[in-house]
């Protein structure tokens, strides 16, 4: 029983997680890491051991803006 | 106002002016998170001099290391690019075969000390880079060169 749905939710996180494991225990280095992997191939969870960066990679990373408090 | 980190953020600004021309350029590294983790004791052996000098240049710019420390910082990736770049020629198959298996394991280095042992002798070999961990007590065995991995899932992995 607890076997199935366990087997169960691993595969869909599997699946939600390009066919890898799950990370737990994501910290905010990790989250950067995380997001600089998006930027470089698009997918979270994608990696590539290419030696230089794509075209314009320098220039996606993203301020995050907010409106001031007055 | 912009010292602390956004937290209501709704949007985002993607700024694409390129550098002014008089800044050196030089290609930004393109290696994801495993293959870094897993080079980053080959980076660190070969490129101590260059990491130290820019961590030392941010320590003292007081804030203004963005600007201050371009210089050190193109060395750095200069160096990190010729490390990545002699590993994917001489040893890319144990290096993939790591950095698959860290990305498998949360990136958790003693979960994939099996393929980390093949990767490191071939990267000595070749290359005359010897991973070693700094900080660590001499008088003990490094914990990558242990045979039991305490935390390891399995026996199989370790």
């Amino acid at each position: 029983m607890f076997g199935f749905s366990g087997a169960a939710l691993s595969k869909i996180r599997a699946m939600q997680n390009g066919g890898k494991r799950a990370r737990h225990s994501v910290d905010q280095w990790d989250r950067q890491m995380m997001d600089r992997d998006r930027r470089l191939t698009g997918f979270l969870r994608g990696q590539t051991d290419n030696v230089l960066a794509p075209a314009g990679f320098e220039l996606s990373n993203a301020w995050k803006v907010e409106r001031g408090f007055t | 106002m912009a010292s602390r980190q956004p937290r209501f953020n709704q949007q985002v600004l993607i700024d694409t002016t390129p550098l002014p021309d008089s800044i050196p350029k030089v290609p930004e590294i393109g290696s994801s998170s495993a293959p870094l983790l897993s080079a980053s004791y080959f980076i660190g052996a070969r490129c101590k001099a260059y990491n130290d000098d820019y961590m030392l240049c941010k320590t003292e710019s007081n804030g203004k290391g963005e600007t201050e420390c371009l210089k050190e910082g193109r060395k750095v990736t200069r160096c990190a690019a010729s490390v990545l770049e002699d590993v994917n020629k001489s040893c890319l198959q144990q290096f993939r075969e790591h950095w698959e298996c860290l990305d498998n394991n949360n990136q958790q280095l003693w979960q994939c000390r099996r393929w980390e042992r093949p990767l490191n002798k071939c990267v000595f070999d070749n290359l005359n880079l010897e991973k070693k961990i700094p900080g660590a007590p001499t008088n003990e065995i490094p914990v990558h060169l242990r045979k039991r991995q305490i935390f390891a899932h399995s026996i199989a992995t370790q």
